[in-house]
């Protein structure tokens, strides 16, 4: 009986919650009208810089929102200046309104308090994220998201090879040591402490230490010597066998495409598995490089839009980020021949119309087969990053 | 019947004089400002004190820190070992092609090609050399298979070996025509031919006579330069992204990598990094001082040993090779551009590209109108203002009449060097807080500001010494022909000193354009270059685009060089002496 009383009262209650939320978005979406976005994100890749600029002539367009992508090489640059700004008590103008965020730099951003929010929940296209099938989305590095950043796409390490030069690729770590072994100098991975290289580091980790639960409490508290022995040793043995004999690395996944490219190496590796296939489609790699994953499972994460918390304009900022969340902004995101960056989406929460979006993309070649996206491996504690990383300078770049 | 003279004639020249010491004012006091708050704004949180991220116990802990650093001991070694290498290096080349190969015919063609040589901004340079001599370069593709046996390029350890050697020798390559140019500046202050006649006549070779007694008159007006050069080569960024070494990089990237690290405490550590860079330049400037006194000792005894012959004539045809091989590396690394920039596919060991394409350069013209637009406005004015208060204080110190006067003058003004002598890390985010303070960051007035800081020395690097050997008695018989001191300036003094200035307006604004850090940093993102758009886009994958946007960077601070020349050539058309 209480129940069938109470549940009049909670659906008016979320009714009227609905109804004051589309009416705070209406009140967005007014005060956005006219404001200039500053969109900080890295400008390295061409394809990514031409998708944000249509992106911003639909914003143009539709929300009468200029957005201006500040083409930065490396986040930390961006990190850097809203700290600056900080500390000479800039509370408001802000020269950031909006960036692109994951991991590290959102762990210091939340942890100094120089995010925006929360404010995902005001999104209206927030909703559609698949946030029980891509807990990602919710952790970031495992650090809880809290609604401060919206989820933008989601990331995979993927491995890529060129078929001309390897028959079948290495399916784990040991077999890609074995590789190395047959095609001495071959092989490489970016130096952390570039995510890149870190995130390798931490995939193979993750595959040959003999105790993984450890990686998921701080490392404080964690036999860190023991629980990593297997990764040295295996490292020690990979090194001599790359590409310059361990001593040169790249930075990261555009160096090593740069290479796959030039045949100086055979594997290179990416977050996006669709990266191969876009980087086909646009000449950068020949036709015979695919995509492979590690059979054990493969590390996932999502990136995020962030919202600095003295942006001149928040609610650009949010109407563009809810923009990129639309299935229209994220379906032409996810097209191998656009970008190929997956979505963050669950489709199957979206409007017949809106899911054909996505179905009618074709699934490239080189790209790797839904059959083939095994596990994904949650990230280790935040806390291992920086510890990894110390330990790896210390044994390798002194 | 007495004489009384005239109490304060209208336009006396202590009036003029006072009028110019604005200039000398502006330039004095805001440097010292700017250079000081940005020092002081690293070394505050090097100690600790940084209150945006709750730091403000003062505290030795980022220095701890800093010294346990696995990377540290790497990175100051190859930091070093390029960094006096390309300093030697260029040295000891710029003064031996001098000697060598000073008049002859390569020599000439050097000197034409001097100007779009010193316009090619560093990271383009960089860029097109790593395309040309990577193992997968251009170079082992000319060779292979054919000559080579490679059907895959060589797992040879260049660029970014773990020395620095890659790194040096493409520095050597850059650093070298410009002391050759400050080296062809500091001759017009010494009488070349006469010097060379009479040390033929007793005898001594060509080269003899430029190596013991031109030279020796030559290095007092190229120190500076050579200290900047110094400097420069310990503390560059860009270039060193992109050929130096990587586990560890040198310091100076190491303490951007610092600075850019979302921790709070590589932050501080970074600030005590650029610290230490700082004293390494300054320890290194001293070093190069006291060795300059070693070698004047050193070597008196075989100045005036009297030996005629040289090694140097019989080696004139190695100074050529080298000349020409040089020339030739700054040619091929911009044709290697234009390749890639015209590519669609191209793989090892293809010797030309398997596809070519346009699309790369009609995308870059849609997206390319912004960053052009400001790269181009902010270069003028940062130069024009530059300009106007260069040739201010130059003005100024060419009525100081009494010697002593000016060579005080002269020794407060050095100051304005400071910028080149500094590593940009050391002080820039210091200055960045600063503007920042003041809300002019991300306006185009801080941007202009901190690019007129690294324009500016250049500006008096490359007039100072044409514009103080004006000849004043042409200005007195200007001024009293024309009853106007301005009148005179105007008409006669800077229409006479047109091309120098234009060429160091040239000079400024190459320097201007390549400006990486100042526009990142102070312009807050809000201001993107061709410059921010190379390095971005040099971070990615696709050296299609980065060629594209690469050759942009070339083409602007080139294009105003060929104004520099042909302007005056075109204005001076109808006056014979001016066509010089």
């Amino acid at each position: 009986m209480k129940l069938l009383l109470s549940l009049p009262a909670a659906l008016l209650i979320l009714f009227y919650a609905a109804l004051s939320c589309a009416d705070g978005w209406n009140d967005i979406l007014k005060e956005a009208r006219g404001q200039t976005v500053y969109f900080n994100a890295w400008g390295g890749s061409q394809v990514i810089n031409d998708y944000i600029s249509w992106a911003a002539e639909k914003a143009k367009k539709e929300f009468g929102i200029r957005v201006v992508h500040v083409k930065v090489s490396d986040l930390g640059e961006v990190v850097s200046r809203v700290l600056v700004e900080k500390s000479t008590g800039r509370k408001d103008k802000g020269s950031v309104d909006l960036m692109w965020i994951n991991g590290e730099n959102f762990k210091a951003m939340k942890e100094n308090r120089l995010l925006y929010g929360p404010f995902t929940n005001q999104l209206p296209n927030y909703s559609l994220v698949d946030m029980e099938n891509k807990p990602t989305t919710l952790f970031d590095f495992t650090v809880p998201v809290d609604n401060m950043e919206a989820p933008w796409g989601m990331a995979l390490l993927v491995f890529q090879y060129d078929t001309r030069r390897i028959h079948t690729p290495p399916g784990s770590m040991e077999e890609l040591l074995a590789l190395a072994q047959t095609h001495p100098g071959r092989v490489t991975y970016p130096a952390p402490p570039s995510f890149y290289g870190t995130t390798f580091i931490k995939q193979a980790l993750l595959e040959l230490t003999d105790t993984p639960d450890a990686l998921n409490i701080p490392v404080s508290q964690a036999d860190f010597e023991q629980v990593t022995a297997p990764l040295w040793r295996f490292l020690d043995r990979l090194h001599p066998l790359m590409w310059r004999k361990g001593k040169v690395f790249t930075k990261g996944a555009p160096g090593m495409k740069q290479l796959l490219n030039d045949s100086e190496i055979f594997i290179s590796l990416s977050f996006n598995p669709n990266d191969a296939a876009n980087a086909i489609a646009n000449g950068e790699l020949p036709e015979s490089v695919r995509t492979y994953v590690h059979r054990s499972g493969t590390i996932g994460n999502t990136h995020f839009l962030g919202i600095p918390y003295n942006s001149s304009a928040v609610e650009g900022a949010m109407v563009f980020a809810d923009f990129l969340l639309s299935p229209l902004a994220q379906a032409r995101k996810s097209d191998p021949e656009i970008w190929g960056d997956p979505t963050v989406l669950n489709l199957s929460r979206l409007s017949p119309g809106d899911r054909a979006l996505f179905e009618k993309i074709p699934a490239p070649k080189a790209s790797l087969s839904q059959s083939e996206l095994v596990k994904v491996l949650p990230e280790p504690h935040p806390s291992w990053v920086e510890a990894l990383e110390k330990a790896w300078q210390n044994r390798y770049s002194k | 019947m007495t004489f009384t003279p005239q109490k304060r004639p209208l336009k006396s020249p202590t009036g003029i004089s006072k009028f110019l010491l604005v200039f000398p004012g502006i330039v004095f006091f805001t440097f010292l400002a700017t250079v000081g708050a940005g020092l002081l704004g690293t070394w505050l949180p090097s100690l600790g004190y940084l209150p945006a991220m709750g730091k403000t116990a003062l505290t030795l802990h980022p220095w701890t820190e800093l010294f346990k650093h696995p990377a540290l001991g790497g990175a100051v070694r190859s930091t070093l070992i390029s960094g006096w290498g390309i300093a030697l290096g260029a040295f000891l080349l710029s003064g031996l092609l001098f000697a060598m190969n000073y008049g002859s015919r390569t020599w000439r063609v050097m000197e034409k090609m001097l100007a779009p040589i010193l316009s090619v901004p560093h990271a383009a340079f960089a860029i097109g050399l790593s395309f040309l001599i990577s193992p997968g370069g251009w170079l082992v593709r000319m060779v292979s298979p054919e000559l080579t046996g490679f059907d895959l390029p060589p797992d040879w350890v260049i660029p970014k070996d773990p020395h620095g050697i890659s790194l040096m020798i493409a520095l050597i390559l850059k650093e070298t025509p410009f002391l050759i140019l400050v080296m062809a500046g500091a001759l017009q202050q010494i009488d070349y031919s006469a010097t060379m006649a009479v040390g033929r006549s007793l005898g001594y070779r060509p080269a003899q006579v430029r190596l013991k007694i031109i030279l020796p008159q030559l290095f007092p007006h190229m120190r500076l330069s050579l200290y900047a050069v110094i400097a420069y080569s310990l503390s560059v960024v860009d270039m060193s992204m992109i050929l130096g070494p990587t586990t560890p990089p040198t310091l100076p990237v190491l303490v951007v990598q610092w600075f850019n690290d979302p921790m709070p405490d590589a932050r501080l550590m970074g600030a005590a990094g650029a610290t230490l860079l700082l004293g390494m330049v300054l320890g290194s400037l001293f070093l190069a001082y006291l060795l300059e006194k070693a070698a004047t000792a050193l070597f008196k005894w075989r100045m005036a040993n009297g030996k005629r012959e040289t090694l140097l004539s019989p080696m004139a045809p190695v100074g050529r090779t080298l000349l020409m091989g040089g020339m030739t590396v700054f040619i091929l690394a911009m044709v290697i551009l234009v390749l890639w920039s015209f590519t669609w596919r191209w793989q090892f060991p293809d010797i030309l590209p398997e596809r070519w394409s346009f699309r790369f350069w009609e995308k870059s013209i849609h997206a390319l109108g912004p960053p052009m637009v400001k790269t181009l406005l902010i270069g003028l004015a940062s130069t024009i203002a530059g300009l106007v208060l260069t040739i201010g204080c130059l003005e100024y110190e060419s009525t100081l009449l009494e010697p002593h006067a000016a060579n005080r003058y002269k020794k407060y003004m050095s100051i304005i060097y400071l910028p080149l002598l500094l590593p940009q890390v050391a002080f820039i985010f210091g200055v960045q807080m600063m503007l920042t303070w003041f809300h002019l960051d991300a306006s185009a007035t801080g941007l202009v500001w901190s690019h007129l800081i690294f324009v500016l020395p250049y500006l008096f690097l490359t007039l100072g010494s044409t514009y103080r050997s004006f000849d004043r008695r042409i200005m007195t018989t200007a001024t009293l022909l024309s009853g106007s001191p301005m009148k005179a300036f105007l008409k006669v003094k800077l229409p006479m000193l047109l091309r120098p200035i234009l060429f160091s307006f040239a000079v400024g604004f190459s320097v201007s354009v390549a400006q990486y850090i100042p526009t990142l940093f102070i312009g807050a993102g809000r201001f993107s270059t061709i410059t921010t758009e190379v390095v971005a886009l040099a971070g990615g994958s696709d050296r299609r685009v980065a060629a594209v946007y690469a050759l942009y960077q070339q083409l602007i601070p080139m294009g105003i060089y060929l104004l520099a020349i042909f302007v005056p050539k075109l204005m001076f058309m109808n006056r014979k002496l001016m066509q010089r």
